[in-house]
């Protein structure tokens, strides 16, 4: 069978070049504002996802992690006597002022627990020993920090932390938030200490580790109904509630929603254009096609199969741009996450709309009176 | 009768106005026939042989091949199987060979893989471009792509072979050169033939020359 879809597309270069760069283009833009976004929600419930509690206490209608709310400690030793109940430990995450060898100011969020190692958190721990964090006036730095703050830090070295001198013993990575604040890791009562006005004796969150064979919404009802004024989410609602919070708050969702809408806005007008005007340029060709006894269906097929291999090379080309831009992307310690869903679906998406724009040259193929094929 | 046209009316509607085109031909062609069909410009020459070739329906009046009448509803089938189309200005595919501008044609006329590689270098040959089958159009001299278009009309065994002018756009060298061709395939092979034409030249390759004016036979 001679292929005239595809060596039509072929002939004219410049065309097929423009056609499939509209698609690339869109593809290009789609995978980066979508990996993007994927990328800001993964870090909005990293530390979350990694604490890898089974339920999280927090204060009435906290929205997100990083904005937490204190509540009496004492609530813990409520929720540890519930039976199915492992282990709770109080968490707190606070923004707080840490002072830098330039002498300039910066903000860090501390996570502090009373024993990180049994939540093995952080991580991803490179340098350190978290059990010696309990020892004194000392501090775990995320290696994020490095950028925010200006310039490497050694373990060693001290940092003032509103105004306490403490000194860094170790080292993490990977440990990002949302705002792209530098996580700082503390002891629990150290941290305490930093801020009394606001937390002493006072927690922000309760982590919750069932026992083997507990039954979740059984704990979480007894919990909730011995702590009335707190709220519980099992650690795949507070994750999914903190990355809603910046979706919905930020006009994050709605700005990424609008990108990729755009994205497949050019992509269709362009691969509807070229098609169209490739079309119109053929119109002759097709006249012949129908004068020597095919059909619409033939030309469907043949228009349907240029905007098919258009979408294939398209989309291969936007793939491979897009994750070309990856490591400069996480050059600006932003990252661009391209899940194997998100793959798919962006495929079958560049084939369905170029399908849908090749459509709209259907109509005219439709309306070809294979007569014109006797007129000059 | 290979091909019989009877009674052919055909009316055009302009806003209000009907334009009667073929006001009533009857026409009959046989196998093996080569028939000069010639006329001013606007006598319906072309409309008659669009209908002819099933490419329009007549308002009136009927198209028989082969003993049977052309239903309207299946104008596709029919130009599939028995018609072959030869136009003025070539309608080669431009990213297409010599040979697989023949080869397509018989593609869409069923005829798949390499039986239709077969056919279409069987009368490439015959049009003697044998040595030029893997030329895109565009390398081809105006002569040379109406011989591809002849034996893309030629390809398959469609018993009738409508020419529009085909001799329009070459010279007077080569026009000749092409209707003594055509005209010797369409014999061997037994076609009818039909050649809508202002050229004097056709006169010549024809057997029988038939005249239209203001939509009748004269």
């Amino acid at each position: 069978m001679v292929d005239l879809a595809t060596k039509s597309l072929l002939h004219d270069k410049l065309r097929f070049l423009i056609t499939v760069s509209g698609v690339a283009f869109a593809v290009t833009l789609v995978f980066v504002q979508v990996g993007l976004f994927l990328g800001l929600m993964d870090n909005a419930s990293l530390t979350i996802e990694h604490l890898n509690a089974d339920l999280w206490v927090t204060s009435h209608d906290t929205k997100n992690i990083d904005f937490a709310h204190t509540f009496p400690e004492t609530h813990v030793k409520r929720v540890r006597a519930i039976p199915g109940v492992a282990r709770a430990d109080n968490l707190i995450v606070w923004f707080m002022n840490i002072s830098l060898p330039s002498g300039s100011v910066e903000g860090t969020e501390v996570y502090a627990l009373e024993d990180f190692a049994a939540w093995n958190f952080p991580w991803n721990v490179v340098a350190g020993n978290l059990q010696d964090l309990r020892r004194g006036n000392y501090m775990f730095l995320d290696a994020s920090a490095e950028k925010r703050y200006g310039g490497p830090f050694q373990i060693g070295e001290y940092r003032e932390v509103i105004g306490r001198r403490l000194k860094i013993i170790g080292r993490s990575e990977e440990a990002k938030s949302f705002t792209t604040t530098p996580l700082t890791f503390l002891d629990y009562t150290l941290a305490q200490s930093l801020v009394p006005s606001e937390l002493r004796g006072n927690t922000t969150y309760i982590l919750v580790k069932l026992a083997p064979g507990a039954n979740v919404e059984q704990v979480r009802g007894e919990i909730k109904r011995r702590l009335p004024y707190n709220d519980v989410f099992t650690g795949k609602e507070w994750a999914q509630r903190s990355r809603s919070y910046w979706v919905d708050s930020t006009g994050l969702g709605l700005n990424m929603y609008l990108t990729v809408f755009l994205g497949c806005l050019v992509g269709i007008v362009v691969v509807a254009q070229t098609l169209y005007t490739s079309t119109m340029e053929h119109i002759k060709e097709f006249g012949t096609v129908k004068a020597i006894g095919g059909g619409n269906a033939d030309i469907y097929a043949i228009l349907g199969k240029q905007a098919a291999i258009a979408a294939v090379l398209g989309f291969a080309l936007g793939a491979v741009m897009a994750y070309a831009l990856r490591p400069l992307i996480y050059k600006i310690d932003l990252k661009l996450v391209i899940p194997p869903q998100l793959f798919a679906i962006v495929f079958a998406g560049s084939i369905v709309l170029c399908l849908a724009a090749a459509m709209i040259s259907f109509r005219k193929v439709a309306s070809i009176d294979p007569a014109l094929v006797f007129r000059t | 009768m290979i091909l019989e046209a009877r009674n052919i009316q055909k009316t055009f509607t302009e806003g209000r106005e009907t334009i009667p085109v073929l006001r009533g031909i009857d026409f009959a062609v046989d196998r093996g026939e080569i028939v000069s069909l010639e006329g001013p410009s606007g006598s319906g020459k072309t409309t008659f042989l669009s209908i002819l070739g099933c490419i329009l329906t007549p308002s009136k009046g009927d198209v028989i091949i082969d003993g049977e009448r052309v239903d309207a509803k299946r104008l596709n089938d029919v130009r599939k199987r028995s018609l072959g189309f030869v136009f003025q200005q070539f309608n080669l595919f431009p990213s297409l060979t010599a040979v697989e501008n023949i080869e397509y044609a018989l593609n869409v006329k069923g005829m798949r893989g390499r039986e239709a590689r077969t056919e279409a270098k069987r009368v490439i040959e015959a049009v003697g471009l044998g040595d030029r089958q893997a030329f895109l159009p565009r390398d081809l001299s105006g002569g040379q792509k109406q011989r591809v278009a002849i034996a893309r009309a030629l390809a398959g065994d469609a018993p009738i072979l409508l020419a529009d002018e085909p001799t329009a756009n070459l010279d007077s060298v080569v026009g000749t050169q092409v209707l003594e061709m055509f005209r010797a395939l369409a014999k061997k092979e037994n076609r009818a033939l039909v050649i809508v034409t202002h050229d004097p030249k056709v006169r010549a390759v024809a057997d029988r020359v038939v005249k239209i004016h203001d939509g009748r036979l004269s």
